[in-house]
């Protein structure tokens, strides 16, 4: 097989897989401090997409119109999700498992149905800046540039949220909740407003995801259920709560992903599943994940 | 079994015998339904109100009993009967392999693996053109001449469903139903008690499998045609749904659920396509303010009616 083929299956790779952890890791955060999976994650992206298509509409005329749509689209949906926390989740706090499971599951639902009222059945196309709808050339492999621009957000997204947990106050008491929210509580950190900024946090940055995956391909009905599905593999496989974790498991996720393809066309999934079937029967709390909650 | 649950189950069977006699066919195929949905969800609730464990692939065995009975009419020519007997071992054999490892994990990691697993169980159907038509769906599933009308494959389901039922009763009154209970309400002391609880488990799992398989038997030759979203994670979800607008705390919750969410669905989609949205506002109202379903409101004010199934210091009693 060709070199440069195997060097572009890569970097598409690359970029599925920082697309997913996007999408997991504020998963992850929020499933890590408030132990609730969050079944609409996935949901709340094409959320982030569709607004994505609004924004841009409506700013169509002008160049910088993507680059505006992008963080207009990140911004709706975290307020979208604070509403969500305040009304619904703040709620179900102390409540077990499947009700948490099920109240965000129902949330997919009624998401979904409100997209389809709001932006129709339609498939949206958003135009991609002009600086990014060339392909450049890395040794001579013509390569995507909205891939390159996908994993640059992907990693600064991860710098950033590095900085934050490990570098600055808030960081430590979310990073502490992780570990003992009982702890925190004691001393003294109102863990309700923790609780509602981790979960505007994740949601932001899976309303970003989603804004960035517009301008990719169409943006359709339906496409957060796959996805959905595979943020959670990501999650189990890094473990649940860290973020280095949930980085290497969203480029392995990715890479499997891309390559299979190559190889084992419709087999994807498949080997995706297999994956954390094992990850879930070996190491429960994942490749980088503590036991200690598990 | 008291003397008012007697009272009560024989009311509801004469009802479900004379009910259609009245009805027309659209809901005679709605009660239809209903009862395979019903026998469904009870089949799940042996997993989560009895065991303790959310189960989210468990579509996965009422796609794999589907489409056993669906292959075997289709191409191998079988009868119906021997068809979903056929099934059941299916289903059965497919829960020992994967609830092997499912059983060893419990809580959210239960609930993944299952439905990890699922999603595994539908991709191989998705994928499989050769043999299962892939997301084209096995079509022309015709049940036996004299089960054709909508009547007679009623009472043909009325038929397989209570005595599916009935045998999952007879097991959750069983000490192997209790075993289940003590499982779940406290899995180290049961183990201290000397059960081997991983054995329990696997085996609750498989039954459950069984009855979930049973009950997708069912579904194929009544629809006519069967696709690989009988066992997609929405599929999973519908049991869910049943078990907690019912409420998961006694053996009856998801028949209830079953009836609630069917003929909802079937009346609400007649004059709306929004579904989801109307049934993701009923599971928020559920969850939120009537936690124990329909049953547990039911027992909380009708004093009259038989005792509860699960602890009565927990208020949401088959939770884990």
């Amino acid at each position: 097989m060709d070199l440069s083929l195997l060097f572009a299956q890569a970097l598409s790779g690359l970029s599925r897989g920082m697309m997913l952890f996007l999408i997991a890791s504020g998963l992850s955060l929020i499933f890590g401090v408030m132990n609730i999976l969050n079944f609409a994650h996935a949901t709340l992206w094409l959320v982030g997409a569709y607004a994505c298509y609004t924004f841009w509409f409506l700013l169509q005329t002008h160049d910088f119109a993507v680059w505006l749509a992008i963080p207009l689209a990140a911004l709706s949906v975290g307020l979208v999700g604070w509403v969500i926390e305040v009304v619904l989740i703040r709620r179900v706090y102390d409540r077990e498992l499947p009700e948490q499971l099920l109240l965000t599951y129902a949330l997919v639902l009624i998401l979904g149905d409100l997209i389809k009222i709001t932006w129709g059945v339609d498939d949206k196309l958003i135009a991609r800046p002009a600086m990014l709808s060339e392909p450049v050339y890395i040794a001579g492999v013509p390569i995507d540039s909205y891939f390159i621009f996908v994993i640059a957000v992907g990693f600064a997204v991860y710098l950033a949220l590095w900085w934050f947990l490990q570098k600055t106050r808030y960081g430590h008491i979310v990073r502490a909740a992780v570990f003992s929210r009982e702890m925190v509580s004691a001393l003294g950190i109102p863990i309700p407003i923790i609780y509602t900024g981790v979960f505007v946090l994740g949601i932001f940055i899976a309303g970003l995801a989603g804004a960035i995956q517009g301008p990719v391909g169409s943006v359709t009905l339906g496409m957060d259920m796959a996805v959905v599905i595979q943020a959670f593999c990501v999650v189990i496989i890094g473990g649940f709560g860290s973020l280095p974790g949930t980085m290497v498991s969203s480029i392995i996720v990715g890479e499997v992903y891309a390559f299979s393809i190559l190889f084992w066309p419709g087999g994807a999934l498949a080997l995706i599943f297999i994956l954390t079937a094992i990850v879930l029967i070996v190491r429960p709390w994942g490749l980088f994940g503590t036991p200690l909650r598990a | 079994m008291g003397k008012k649950k007697w009272t009560w189950a024989g009311a509801v069977f004469a009802a479900l015998l004379l009910l259609p006699t009245v009805l027309g066919e659209f809901w005679v195929l709605v009660l239809t339904e209903i009862l395979i949905m019903g026998l469904f969800a009870v089949s799940f609730n042996m997993i989560f109100g009895y065991m303790g464990q959310l189960s989210f692939g468990h579509a996965a065995y009422y796609g794999v009993g589907a489409y056993t009975t669906g292959l075997l009419m289709v191409k191998f020519g079988l009868p119906l009967g021997p068809s979903l007997l056929a099934s059941m071992v299916m289903a059965g054999a497919v829960a020992l392999v994967l609830g092997y490892f499912c059983i060893r994990l419990t809580g959210i990691y239960f609930a993944i693996l299952t439905m990890a697993f699922g999603q595994l169980i539908f991709y191989i159907i998705f994928q499989w053109y050769s043999f299962t038509g892939g997301d084209n769906g096995l079509q022309g599933i015709k049940p036996p001449p004299m089960l054709e009308g909508a009547w007679s494959y009623y009472y043909f389901a009325l038929l397989v469903v209570t005595a599916a039922v009935a045998v999952m009763w007879v097991i959750s009154e069983s000490p192997f139903g209790y075993t289940m209970r003590a499982i779940r309400d406290n899995i180290q002391r049961t183990r201290f008690v000397g059960l081997n609880t991983k054995k329990y488990m696997l085996i609750n799992f498989v039954v459950a499998a069984m009855f979930a398989g049973l009950a997708g038997g069912l579904w194929g030759p009544f629809n006519r045609s069967i696709s690989p979203d009988l066992c997609n994670w929405h599929q999973s979800g519908v049991p869910v749904f049943m078990t907690i607008i019912g409420g998961p705390a006694g053996f009856v919750g998801p028949l209830i659920g079953s009836v609630i969410y069917t003929f909802l669905m079937a009346f609400v989609t007649g004059f709306t396509e929004y579904w989801p949205l109307t049934i993701g506002i009923i599971i928020t109202m559920v969850v939120l303010f009537l936690p124990g379903g329909v049953w547990g409101l039911v027992e909380r004010y009708g004093a009259a009616l038989p005792a509860r199934e699960g602890p009565p210091d927990d208020p949401e009693g088959g939770t884990p």
